[in-house]
């Protein structure tokens, strides 16, 4: 492994080559945002061919370390919900908050804002589950939080077991005394704490209906039900979504760990967060069951950090959406539009959950694209819930667009919604106004995938309805 | 009462990727739309399965981890298969499920697990992942449109015998082993294929020409055969037609 001290070079010219690395990363990415191109990406992969191991020099910078956020779902609603916590606990944070979350979106962040070379509390990056081993070397974080591991995105990583693999080289990486921060109610990812000396498990109480159709059985989206230690098929007593609940082996009595830090939604709707402080309760600005995940994570991130408790409610109450998580937009003629990015069938299928548990009838903008980043593969489609009842009930009408498009009809046709309900339109222009033009009296979920989520907050900027924003 | 056609769908946990559930959503709808009465019989490991009541097979791929663990059952219940495969009990076997099917399926480590052998076809590991789109025309049958589309996502490579049929010769991706150009395997009604997507959903012709075939191993008369409007399958086919012929301009 290449480190620090067997680079080639006094110190003073190090210090040169690090800097003109930075400066020319950051001026060519300021160049490509003047030029209208994205940019957040950018410098990093510049500043990374200049000197590639960049990120062992800048991190450095962050004064408490680096915390590295990680799993399939919810990396940057609790990235975003964890770095509202610390702002308040006054630590100032280097972030990839843009989601750009590959080696080259790391090193962006680190050579961001500010200073060059200045420092910062804490480095706070969510990270992309194949770079894990890579930032985990490079970066030696003092903390690793992983969410979920569900099957998303196979034709990059095949498989998810592969995907499982680069997380444990991670943990294997970091720091001997490193944090490991787990999801005690998902059994693979709460097994990566096995024989690790410290580990805070994070997870989930909820009493009532939780929004999962009955109907979901045989066919759930749900593949990690087996007990990671010796294989037999997991018991659960409480499930709340795909493999996510309380579970306990039969065979060899594996069982979830007791989490320390738990988010409680009794029947009323009420929410609370619960932990050797006692408890607090918490309004959450985004709706979803799995945001109370992302809200466990964040909180077990930040108070394990030795933040105080009392600054949670407020900081989850105050923070704003990430980029396309669940984000509210009210439109020119009053239409409330939820704008909701899906690219897997737990995260889709939990999308569809929320939109149907508000009392009013709904309407959905599917967008599917298959570019890079969207995944190639569209056939996960076929795992998400379209067959639920109350969707049938609840969703008047759909339009549908994107480069996969048909797909996307067809997979809605063999859901049995009816097509007379279905409307598919090419452009992705077309399709929002439509469907803005024709929902006055009700709320729009906006489903796309990556690179259709940039096309319709685009569409949304040149509206004027949300603030600019750019996006590698 | 019982349903007048019923379609075993072997090891729907574990046998489960890439949308494989679709094709048989696909089968179910279009056989409901025809007003005929079906039913869907999940198979797992262990299961009993009265194989005289089961008119069609769908199984699907799946990890290296869970393929493991559902071989052995599988090759238990060849004999009960083999010989409905000769009556004409017709099988979609996609991925994991075909090279099952086959002679032999050796391992990444060189392990040699034995197939069921309906197949005369050999699968050994590839030297990378064949992972993309494919747009192939169909050749071991004679369907109403002559291309089948689907994603392909394999790291086995297989290998077809003399005895073997390929089901079509692929015009994109790379399809059996990406050396002969040939896809899939069929065998009386048995069909076997690397061709995810979901399968069926966009090419309702192959979805059909199961169906005729489960009708007419279930002694089912050709009535509920009738056409449906196949417009929006067509349109997702298509389009991806449309962008292998802008690859090849
Ligand atoms: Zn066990």
């Amino acid at each position: 492994m290449h480190s620090t001290e067997n680079e080639e070079g006094e110190p003073a010219i190090r210090y040169l080559r690090l800097t003109i690395a930075i400066l020319f990363g950051r001026f060519v990415g300021w160049l490509s945002r003047l030029g209208g191109h994205g940019g957040s990406s950018l410098p990093g992969k510049l500043a990374l061919r200049w000197h590639p191991h960049l990120l062992q020099e800048l991190r450095q910078r962050a004064v408490h370390g680096t915390v590295l956020v990680t799993g399939t779902n919810g990396k940057t609603t609790t990235t975003a919900m964890a770095r509202s916590i610390l702002t308040r606990h006054a630590w100032s944070v280097i972030n990839n908050h843009n989601g750009a979350n590959l080696i080259a979106g790391l090193a962006t962040a680190f050579m961001g804002q500010g200073r060059i070379l200045g420092r910062a509390d804490l480095a706070l990056l969510e990270v992309d589950e194949a770079t894990m081993p890579r930032a985990s070397a490079e970066l030696k974080p003092r903390m690793i939080v992983v969410t979920n591991v569900f099957r998303d995105q196979l034709d990059r990583y095949g498989e998810l077991s592969t995907t499982l693999r680069f997380i444990q080289r991670a943990v294997e990486d970091m720091a001997e005394d490193g944090q490991l921060v787990l999801n005690a109610d998902d059994p693979q990812v709460a097994y990566l704490g096995r024989d690790r000396p410290h580990v805070v498990y994070f997870g989930m109480e909820v009493d009532g209906n939780v929004g999962s159709d009955p109907g979901r059985t045989a066919y759930d989206a749900s593949d990690s039900t087996r007990c990671p230690r010796c294989g037999h098929p997991l018991e659960y007593f409480t499930r709340f979504y795909a493999h996510l609940g309380h579970y306990r082996c039969g065979a060899c009595g594996h069982e979830r760990p007791q989490p320390t830090i738990r988010v409680a939604q009794d029947k009323a709707g009420t929410i609370t967060l619960m932990g050797d402080f006692g408890w607090v309760p918490i309004d959450m600005p985004i709706p979803g069951l799995y945001n109370l995940y992302n809200l466990a994570a964040a909180a077990a991130l930040t108070l394990t950090l030795g933040v105080h408790v009392d600054l949670v409610p407020a900081a989850i109450v105050s923070m704003v959406p990430a980029f396309g998580r669940m984000e509210s937009i009210v439109a020119e003629n009053g239409t409330v539009l939820r704008l909701a990015l899906v690219k897997n069938p737990v995260g889709f299928n939990q999308v569809l959950d929320t939109m149907v548990q508000s009392p009013e009838g709904n309407h959905a903008l599917v967008v599917i694209n298959d570019r890079y980043a969207d995944g190639r593969d569209v056939s996960w489609l076929w795992d998400v819930n379209f067959e639920s009842e109350l969707l049938q009930q609840k969703i008047g009408r759909w339009w549908v667009s994107g480069i996969r498009a048909w797909d996307m009809a067809v997979r809605l046709k063999y859901a049995g919604i009816e097509p007379s309900k279905i409307v598919v339109l090419a452009s992705a222009k077309a399709a929002l106004d439509a469907a803005l033009a024709e929902s006055r009296d009700c709320t729009l979920y906006v489903m796309p995938t990556y690179t259709a989520l940039l096309e319709v907050r685009d569409l949304l900027t040149r509206r004027g309805l949300v603030k600019h924003f750019r996006e590698g | 009462m019982e349903s007048a056609l019923r379609i075993g769908h072997l090891y729907p946990g574990q046998m489960n990727l890439y949308g494989d559930r679709g094709n048989v959503l696909t089968l179910l709808r279009r056989l409901k739309w025809r007003g005929l009465d079906v039913e869907v019989v999940p198979i797992e490991v262990g299961a009993e399965v009265d194989w005289d009541r089961i008119s069609l097979v769908f199984m699907g791929g799946g990890e290296d981890s869970h393929q493991v663990l559902i071989a052995d059952d599988f090759r238990a219940r060849a004999d009960q298969l083999l010989k409905r495969f000769e009556n004409g009990l017709p099988m979609l076997a996609i991925c994991g499920a075909y090279q099952l099917l086959g002679k032999e399926y050796v391992t990444t480590n060189q392990t040699i697990l034995p197939g069921v052998g309906y197949f005369d076809v050999r699968t050994e590991p590839g030297a990378e992942r064949k992972i993309g789109d494919v747009v192939c025309q169909v050749e071991g049958l004679d369907l109403s449109l002559a291309t089948l589309v689907g994603f392909e996502n394999h790291g086995g490579v297989t290998y077809l015998g003399p005895d073997a049929t390929p089901l079509a010769r692929v015009s994109t991706g790379s399809g059996n082993n990406g050396v002969d150009g040939s896809e899939g395997v069929v065998r009386n009604h048995v069909v076997g294929t690397y061709l995810h997507g979901s399968l069926l959903p966009k090419n309702p012709h192959l979805a059909d020409r199961l169906i005729s075939w489960a009708l007419r191993y279930a002694e089912i008369q050709d009535a509920f055969m009738a056409d449906l409007n196949d417009e929006w399958e067509y349109r997702a086919h298509q389009a991806m037609l449309s962008r292998q012929s802008e690859r090849h301009r």
